[in-house]
């Protein structure tokens, strides 16, 4: 399993890189290594805190299917 | 000519700059920052952030701008009391500047725009918390760019905080020799090794510096690089540094306010309360404008000033006492005083372009009254400054004194002069007084109860 992540993660890092890599010319100021860092990451970033903002969410969505008469006499109140 | 003076600082951001005029310190707003200053207000961003306090207001004004060409308006910044500097910051401070950019960062975003830059400079202490007085860093958020003041930010909070967290608390003093901020190359190196096991300093200074290292020499173009940068890819940037900076603690702090100032004096508590009554009495005969505590500690005798709404600065050489007296200060959300980090034999100096961007200590003074508490003997005996030349110093910082007076019989000078030879014959109650007395007028003094120590109320001569 963890193998599997890692291989996974390897690759997907390498292919980014050689993407960069594969642009030319002109001239960007020194903050270069750091704008291609933030799209390098950007995209674990963005999944962790798409996660993290829907947390309460997900955790709600399996509470509800458990408790699922007690929930719905109290959500009618709330409505 | 305006008979204007542009501020030695502002001068890299085309947008506008400071200027001043007739003591008054203005910002004129360019014609290329238009569209954004407009957006900025109309977008109700201006007024969000002033309700949070997390903005210095202003005022659009109708005077000549400094510089006619390009000029589109000027605006007047409210007044701040002190100027203070990231390296004259303890870590709470610096931390809580740190998330305040963040939180106005995230507050932009709302409104469709983003800072163009994060300068630790870019946040003053204004009334008690930290605020943001850049008016001219919002720019419009242009969905699929990364964060232009990502390098910035790291650099000037996210590598100090670190490193002061996880190494040393003084390693915040290498702000005064890299004026933009820590290079993340040093700052990785100086960091443990295991930082690198964490995923935000791991990629927000470790990754971060080696792909700068990379890409140093190459060329990249911008337009032809077509991955971009969602906005929530880019909040989770946000995110993510904030998750990081709010998990940086500095881990000496276990001692409380009141505990460690019991632990580092000997008074008895009748000395205590003496010495209280006299400098309250004392401030209140001077009634001063503002005041400055002098090797402060956490700002026990600041408060006798700063209670009674006198702006006071409290100024100390130990982070942790800086520390605490800061976190005192929030908790009970004091507005008149502000704890700094201060070495007296080596005060913050001239620094940047010119020597002349931030301004030296002694500059920013002078003050209607010092507190000179538990101090002389740390001046003239354990650092060998000549008392004529205490005397000169507190003469150009300060129209009042009050001054106590440590006597060689006392304990802790006893300590002081214990490992080495008493040169310090001057260093007595009489010469002292003849000393000071060619500065100062010496209006009273008053022996602490139950103590060895003198307390003097002195007042500056003027054209001496």
């Amino acid at each position: 399993m963890n193998v599997f992540h890692t291989d996974f993660l390897a690759a997907f890092i390498a292919g980014s890189l050689l993407d960069l890599l594969r642009t030319k010319q002109a001239y960007l100021d020194p903050g270069s290594g750091s704008y291609l860092l933030q799209l390098l990451i950007a995209g674990l970033l963005g999944g962790a805190f798409a996660i993290r903002a829907s947390w309460g969410k997900i955790k709600n969505f399996f509470r509800r299917k458990s408790n699922s008469e007690e929930e719905i006499s109290s959500d009618d109140e709330q409505s | 000519m305006t008979n204007s003076h542009k501020h030695a600082a502002s001068f890299r951001d085309p947008s506008g700059f400071l200027f001043q005029r007739k003591g008054t310190l203005y910002r004129q707003v360019n014609e290329v920052y238009r569209q954004d200053y407009d957006r900025l207000i109309e977008s109700g961003l201006y007024q969000s952030l002033l309700e949070d306090r997390l903005l210095l207001r202003h005022e659009e004004v109708d005077v000549p701008p400094a510089e006619k060409a390009g000029a589109y308006k000027i605006i007047q910044p409210e007044r701040l009391r002190f100027v203070s500097y990231p390296y004259e910051w303890c870590f709470g401070q610096l931390k809580d500047a740190a998330l305040t950019t963040l939180e106005i960062q995230k507050r932009a975003m709302q409104f469709d725009m983003s800072l163009k830059d994060c300068s630790a400079y870019n946040i003053q202490f204004h009334d008690g918390r930290p605020v943001f007085i850049d008016t001219l860093s919002f720019e419009q958020y242009r969905v699929g760019e990364p964060w232009t003041a990502y390098r910035q930010f790291c650099q000037h909070f996210l590598a100090p905080l670190a490193l002061m967290a996880l190494r040393d608390i003084r390693l915040n003093q290498l702000l005064r020799v890299y004026i933009d901020g820590i290079p993340l190359d040093l700052a990785s190196n100086l960091l443990p090794g295991r930082t690198k096991l964490n995923f935000g300093l791991l990629s927000h200074i470790h990754l971060h510096a080696a792909s700068q290292k990379h890409y140093a020499d190459k060329t990249v173009d911008k337009k032809s690089v077509t991955r971009r940068m969602s906005r929530i890819s880019f909040l989770g940037l946000i995110d993510s540094l904030e998750r990081l900076v709010n998990k940086l603690e500095w881990g000496t702090v276990k001692t409380e306010w009141g505990d460690y100032y019991d632990s580092t004096h000997n008074y008895t508590a009748t000395a205590l309360e003496h010495k209280r009554r006299i400098v309250q009495d004392f401030i209140e005969r001077i009634h001063p404008g503002n005041v400055w505590d002098l090797g402060a500690n956490v700002g026990y005798f600041s408060r006798l000033a700063s209670d009674a709404q006198i702006p006071t600065l409290a100024f100390d050489i130990d982070p942790l006492a800086v520390e605490l007296n800061y976190r005192s200060v929030k908790t009970n959300g004091e507005r008149c005083l502000l704890p700094l980090l201060l070495d007296l034999t080596n005060p913050s100096p001239d620094l940047g372009w010119n020597n002349e961007e931030r301004e030296a200590f002694i500059k920013r003074g002078p003050t209607d009254a010092i507190l000179a508490l538990a101090l002389i003997h740390h001046m003239a005996i354990a650092n060998n400054v000549p008392l004529v030349m205490l005397a000169e110093f507190f003469q150009e910082l300060g129209s009042w004194l009050v001054l106590e007076f440590v006597p060689k019989s006392d304990p802790q000078v006893q300590r002081l002069l214990a490992t080495r030879e008493d040169i310090f014959p001057e260093y007595a109650k009489e010469s002292l007084e003849e000393i000071f007395g060619e500065y100062f007028t010496i209006v009273e003094s008053v022996k602490v109860n139950e103590s060895e120590r003198t307390m003097y109320l002195m007042q500056r001569k003027m054209g001496s």
